[in-house]
């Protein structure tokens, strides 16, 4: 039996460490070495190419490190996959260099927002919306620079799909407006994308929750992702992101060539070819990433067509990951991927470490350009004519494979170029929100309270978003006292009506409202009613579309009607009050009320893990229609919930006089035993500990221990 | 994989060793065995990495470590003898001297105490011992074809038993009286008992391999005669010339190579007879010159002996001194001040120190003379070089001095020089994969590498046994 070396390389590891803590490129060229040649041995496609030989140019005239590293980020990687100190060192070195660190889907913690007292920027300034919109509001899109739509990944288990209940404690939850204990759970889909024009709508939304970020699609490189890709491009997307799928943390090594599908190479290529033969590689940048470590990879990427990079394992083992693959257990011994008190305190990466890393990188991606004679990385993008098959390379896998189509030149119509070159068109010009933001200056600037009255359209999309972005700017997610701004809106509101409205401002709807009304709610509250003119009632109308108040983390919404499907799907905090809902409403709740006082279609609460529904169920029908895989129903009994309840009917309906509540109102004793109570069985055992606690009072830290692992 | 967190909830429990003033009294070995049930907490430890360092980067002879510490932690304790088994030959050997680098590299090693990989290697296969787990493994079919083992140390003993055990007829030469090189004629029995090495032997010799002992090769009996009688020859003769101390007063009496010191020491506590001059340090004052493993051995030897005082002189610099649990330099092998179980037991050493000359009375030596040194860093590719401190003579009574400034390379005796094997820049037996410049001649050992350690030795034998397998199946 031969002693053969072949994990992932320990030693590639350690002369890695060793080169950013020392600073010594001698130590990351024999890391780079290590990583190249395991490349060529069997792991992964770049292996197999090399490049031709190009006209040398002098180093010095190569574009320098301080340019370079702009394009550099790091992937995405929640915080909850990674400690709280390892996720703010990535972004203190990622901001310091220029480039980008990205939230993953995990939240982020106001207090990250603003600059340290040394100048110091902890956040993260991609910030990601992934399908459980965990910890998404109006501020987590105000800070930043870059929204990262994460689309899907299929059937592939992806980073942070599900967050076992053990790592989210207190602050984790406090971030993702969740419970503490709970496990967190990724829908597979995003609820507000079933089309590329759902999508093209939640750009635009983005859009306008932060008119100074570009918006990005992370895709899964996989056959087909052109398509999808063009799909972006065509959806007004400022950049689209080809992932390999490190997948971040716990990453196994690549071992298959059978996976090929799966990586970055060939989405990248195709990406690249689409775009480029359809005229749309100009408007819209390409980042990529999936286990880049070299400069020689990111080399690669650019030829087949990235002009952005993305690092997930190797900036972690910058930081001191010894690729333990413990992640999943809790038990990172260096404090990387852990949530213990006691582990996080092991950590001993420096942002300097993952500064030093990136700079190798790009000293490395230097000394190919000068090779290849490339003075400005604009010009290397895309060059695929520059990367040939290495035949050197006699791998029993590669052989029968053809290459030709990955390296093959698109077809350049009119002159498409290889790279982008201009910016996309937004098309705000039916939006109210620039006017709004006018007219509401002075509450904004001075505090004064104002009410304002305006038509709107159902062309006229997002509207409040920008108004939300322009009160968090200045106020965070406090947002302004109660009903600061109120706006009497007339007619029919079109997508994402009030849109992550943030505190302290009402909209007020009288018509009725399409999809998407009040995504991502931050606080705002919304009312809704027919005109006082119609002719129908309201609960036996549908008066909003489908998917309302999708990802709202906080605020209210009455609504004297019926909603369509999907309704609260992933509500982590709103309160809202409704007259029926379709399908599938509540699901994958994780915080909040929802009231209905009305009937409700299939699959009620699939996937609900936190927050309560009231239901009216008059015909006693829904303990069929309710999906009780993670739910009890019980009759409402308790003083508390009978007040709450009360109460909420009531507010709604004095604020939408509506005929519904009115009724239940008047006869509310009898009324009472109609209603039922759906409590997620996870939610009520993580509650009840916690009181426990409480009442208990001892020291609160011991809460994240205790009560969850 | 262990219990997770099992080394946050666990403290690493060091090895105990006999007081002092006991083990003086006779050469048993200084340490308390630990039962495996005492380990299995350790054996918890273990978080089973991803990249485990102990394994691929620590453990020379590759070590399944994480394997048999989870199987320690499960209570599978013969499981986890299956798993030592099949990387190493001979467990109760680095159980009891390795280094153990497994340990400097452990992952929890950056920031904390390591798993105790040796103790628990040793628990395991103590355990099997007694369990009666460790059988005899001859091989189902011989080949017919036939090797000479030239030296009998951990390395050819490795190989014996591998070459045997895929059914080639082995004869393993020692020119020794008995069996395990420096196991037995170096290292003092202190650390390792010499009936460790003869419980083994009996398996060895149930699988068949032959013992021819007494008998130099290249003295005794002819390369040639054995390249006649054998299909392959391996030499596993390891480091033996020592380095030399040249210096006025060299020539005296009194002053000897450490090796010659031990190993005497080994035979006369195995009552062995011996045809030299009874060496011993009863009474006397005693000067160890070099700082090493085989100095520290040469302490602890003097001290059961009976020396009135001990000093050990290095003439590197001290190393750092290091306290804490964890490795400064992870996961590499850490330049620190090393404290031996012998040196615990009595002695005062220096660093520093270069020897300039001896004197002596009626030809015996009675004084050194010495002085401390400073060293400067070396440039770009260059060594650092040393300089005298300027009025820091001094010099010391002495009644025995013993050379312990290391090996140079493997012994040029006929072995050697007859089939004129290619030597290499230091002067030991140059080889790829094993196979030396005669064809047929492989090596492996401290007489291939130089000097170095058992478990180094145990996993070239191997694979030395590996390389002339498949040259002899060709
Ligand atoms: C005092 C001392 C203490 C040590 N302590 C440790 C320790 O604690 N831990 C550790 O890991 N390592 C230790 N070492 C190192 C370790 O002992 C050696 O690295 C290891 O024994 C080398 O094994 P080997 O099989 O290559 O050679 P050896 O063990 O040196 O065996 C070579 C054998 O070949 C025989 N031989 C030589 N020439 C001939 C010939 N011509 N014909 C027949 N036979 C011949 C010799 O007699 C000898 O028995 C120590 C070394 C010394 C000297
Ligand atoms: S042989 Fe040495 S390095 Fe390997 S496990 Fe045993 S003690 Fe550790």
């Amino acid at each position: 039996m031969k002693s053969d070396r072949h994990l992932f390389s320990a030693e590639a590891i350690v002369a890695m460490q060793k080169a950013v803590r020392n600073k010594d490129f001698n130590s990351f060229k024999e890391y780079s070495g290590i990583i190249n040649d395991r490349a060529r041995g069997l792991n992964t496609l770049r292996g197999l190419f090399k490049f031709k030989k190009g006209h040398p140019v002098a180093l010095d005239e190569v574009e320098p490190v301080e340019d370079i590293v702009k394009r550099f980020t790091t992937g995405a990687m929640s915080y909850g996959s990674i400690s709280r100190e390892a996720h703010e060192t990535i972004a203190i070195a990622m901001n310091r260099l220029g480039g980008r660190s990205n939230s993953g889907e995990g939240g982020e913690d106001e207090a990250r927002y603003p600059l340290d007292s040394d100048g110091s920027d902890r956040k993260s300034h991609t910030k990601q919306i992934a399908s459980g919109r965990f910890g998404v509001n109006a501020a987590y899109l105000a800070n930043c620079n870059e929204l990262q739509i994460k689309m899907a990944q299929g059937a592939k288990p992806g980073e942070g799909g599900q967050l076992p209940g053990h790592k989210v404690n207190e602050e984790i939850a406090r971030v993702r407006f969740t419970t503490p204990g709970v496990m967190l759970i990724s829908p597979p889909p995003h609820h507000d994308i079933y089309s590329i024009e759902d999508l093209s709508q939640l750009i635009f939304d983005l859009k306008n929750a932060n008119p100074d970020a570009r918006v990005s699609v992370k895709l899964v490189s996989e056959v087909g992702v052109g398509t999808v890709a063009a799909g972006v491009a065509k959806g007004k997307a400022d950049m689209v992101l080809i992932s390999g799928g490190d997948g971040g943390t716990g990453a196994s090594p690549l071992s298959s060539i059978k996976y090929a599908g799966t990586w970055w190479e060939l989405g990248l290529a195709e990406t690249q070819q689409v775009l480029v033969m359809n005229k749309l590689r100009s408007r819209i940048r390409v980042q990529t990433d999936g286990q880049l470590k070299t400069g020689r990879d990111v080399a690669i990427a650019t030829l087949l067509g990235a002009e952005e990079y993305g690092f997930g394992s190797a900036a972690l083992v910058s930081l001191g990951c010894v690729m333990m693959r413990a992640c999943h257990t809790n038990a990172c011994p260096v404090g990387v991927a852990t949530q213990n008190p006691e582990l996080r305190k092991r950590f001993t990466g420096k942002p300097e470490h993952l500064m030093n890393f990136m700079c190798f990188i790009a000293e490395e991606l230097r000394g190919i350009m000068a090779e290849l004679g490339f003075r400005k990385l604009d010009d290397m993008i895309g060059r695929v004519d520059m990367l040939e098959v290495d035949k050197a390379v006699d791998h029993y896998k590669a052989k029968g494979l053809d290459f030709s189509k990955v390296l093959m030149p698109p077809e350049r119509v009119d002159g498409e170029p290889l790279r982008c070159t201009s910016q996309q068109e937004h098309d705000f010009s039916l939006s109210l929100d620039p006017e709004l933001v006018e007219a509401c200056k002075p509450a904004i600037e001075k505090g004064e309270s104002l009410s304002l009255d305006r038509k709107i359209r159902n062309c006229n999309r997002s509207v409040g978003a920008t108004l939300s972005y322009n009160v968090t700017k200045k106020y965070g997610s406090e947002g302004l006292p109660e009903d600061t701004i109120t706006v009497n809106f007339d007619g029919s509101a079109g997508q994402s009506f009030g849109a992550f409205l943030t505190k302290g401002i009402t909209f007020r709807l009288k018509g009725e409202s399409n999809d998407y009304f009040g995504k991502g709610l931050s606080g705002g509250r919304l009312i809704l009613q027919p005109p006082l003119d119609s002719t129908f009632s309201g609960f036996r109308n549908i008066i909003t579309g489908n998917v309302n108040l999708f990802g709202a983390s906080g605020g209210e919404a009455f609504i004297n009607g019926m909603a369509g499907e999907r309704f609260c799907v992933r509500n982590s905090g709103a309160t809202a009050v409704v007259e029926g809902v379709g399908d599938h409403g509540c699901e994958y709740m994780t915080g909040g009320t929802a009231v209905i006082l009305g009937p409700t279609g299939v699959n009620f609460a699939a996937g609900m893990s936190g927050g309560v529904a009231y239901v009216y169920d008059e015909n006693q029908l829904f303990d069929t229609r309710c999906n009780l895989e993670m739910v009890d129903i019980e009759p409402i009994v308790g003083e508390k919930d009978i007040i709450r309840l009360k109460i909420l009917v009531q507010r709604h309906t004095g604020y939408t006089d509506s005929l519904v509540g009115g009724r239940i109102l008047e006869s509310w004793e009898e009324s009472l035993p109609s209603f039922v109570k759906v409590m997620p069985i996870e939610y009520r055992k993580a509650l009840e500990k916690i009181r426990e606690r409480e009442t208990q009072n001892t020291e609160t830290t011991a809460i994240t221990e205790e009560v969850f692992v | 994989m262990g219990k997770t967190n099992g080394f946050l909830e666990y403290r690493r429990t060091e090895l105990k060793y006999r007081e002092v003033d006991k083990r003086l009294n006779d050469y048993d070995e200084v340490t308390i065995d630990k039962s495996i049930e005492e380990l299995v907490e350790q054996g918890g430890r273990c978080m089973e990495c991803g990249t485990p360092f102990c394994h691929i980067i620590g453990c020379p002879i590759i070590n399944l470590i994480p394997e048999w510490n989870d199987a320690i932690w499960r209570g599978q304790w013969k499981e986890a003898y299956e798993r030592l088994e099949i990387t190493n030959n001979f467990p109760e050997f680095t159980g009891r001297v390795c280094p153990a680098p497994c340990e400097t590299s452990c992952t929890l090693s950056i920031n904390d105490a390591p798993v105790t990989i040796k103790q628990n290697e040793r628990a395991i296969i103590e355990k099997a011992f007694d369990e009666g787990w460790v059988i005899p493994r001859p091989p189902k079919a011989d080949t017919g074809k036939s090797v000479a083992v030239i030296g009998s140390g951990p390395a050819g003993m490795a190989a014996s038993q591998q070459l045997r055990r895929a059914g080639h007829a082995v004869t393993l030469f020692e020119k020794n009286r008995k069996i395990g090189g420096l196991l037995r004629y170096g290292i003092p029995d202190f650390k390792l008992e010499k009936n460790v090495i003869d419980r083994r032997l009996e398996q060895l010799t149930a699988e068949g391999v032959l013992f021819e002992t007494g008998v130099t090769v290249g003295e005794d009996i002819s390369i040639r005669y054995l390249r006649d009688k054998f299909d392959a020859i391996l030499f596993t003769m390891g480091a033996g010339e020592p380095r030399d101390l040249p210096v006025p007063g060299r020539e005296l009496d009194g002053i000897h190579y450490a090796m010659d010191y031990l190993g005497q020491s080994n035979r006369r506590v195995a009552n062995e007879p011996f045809e030299e001059r009874e060496l011993s340090a009863r009474g006397k004052t005693v000067l160890v010159i070099g700082g090493g493993d085989t100095g520290s051995d040469c302490v602890g030897t003097a001290r059961r002996q009976g020396a009135k005082v001990v000093y050990q002189y290095e003439i590197m610099p001290k190393p750092m001194i290091w306290d804490k649990p964890w490795n400064p330099s992870w996961p590499e092998w850490p330049q620190i001040l090393r404290t031996s179980s012998s040196h615990k037991e009595g002695c005062e050493r220096d660093w520093n120190v270069e020897t300039l000359s001896f004197e002596g009375k009626n030809g015996t030596v009675s004084k050194g003379h010495f002085r401390f040194i400073e060293w400067l860093p070396g440039g770009k590719g260059t060594r650092p070089s040393m300089e005298a401190v300027e009025g820091s003579e001094f010099s010391l009574e002495v009644d025995l001095v013993l050379l312990a400034m290391g090996f140079v390379h493997v012994e040029h005796g006929r072995a050697v020089t007859d089939p004129a094997v290619e030597l290499d820049g230091r002067g030991n037996i140059k080889a790829d994969d094993y196979r030396s410049s005669v064809d047929g001649i492989f090596t492996a050992g401290d007489a291939n590498t130089g000097a170095s350690l058992v478990v180094r030795a145990l996993n070239h034998g191997r694979l030395a046994a590996e390389s002339i397998h498949d040259w002899l199946m060709g």
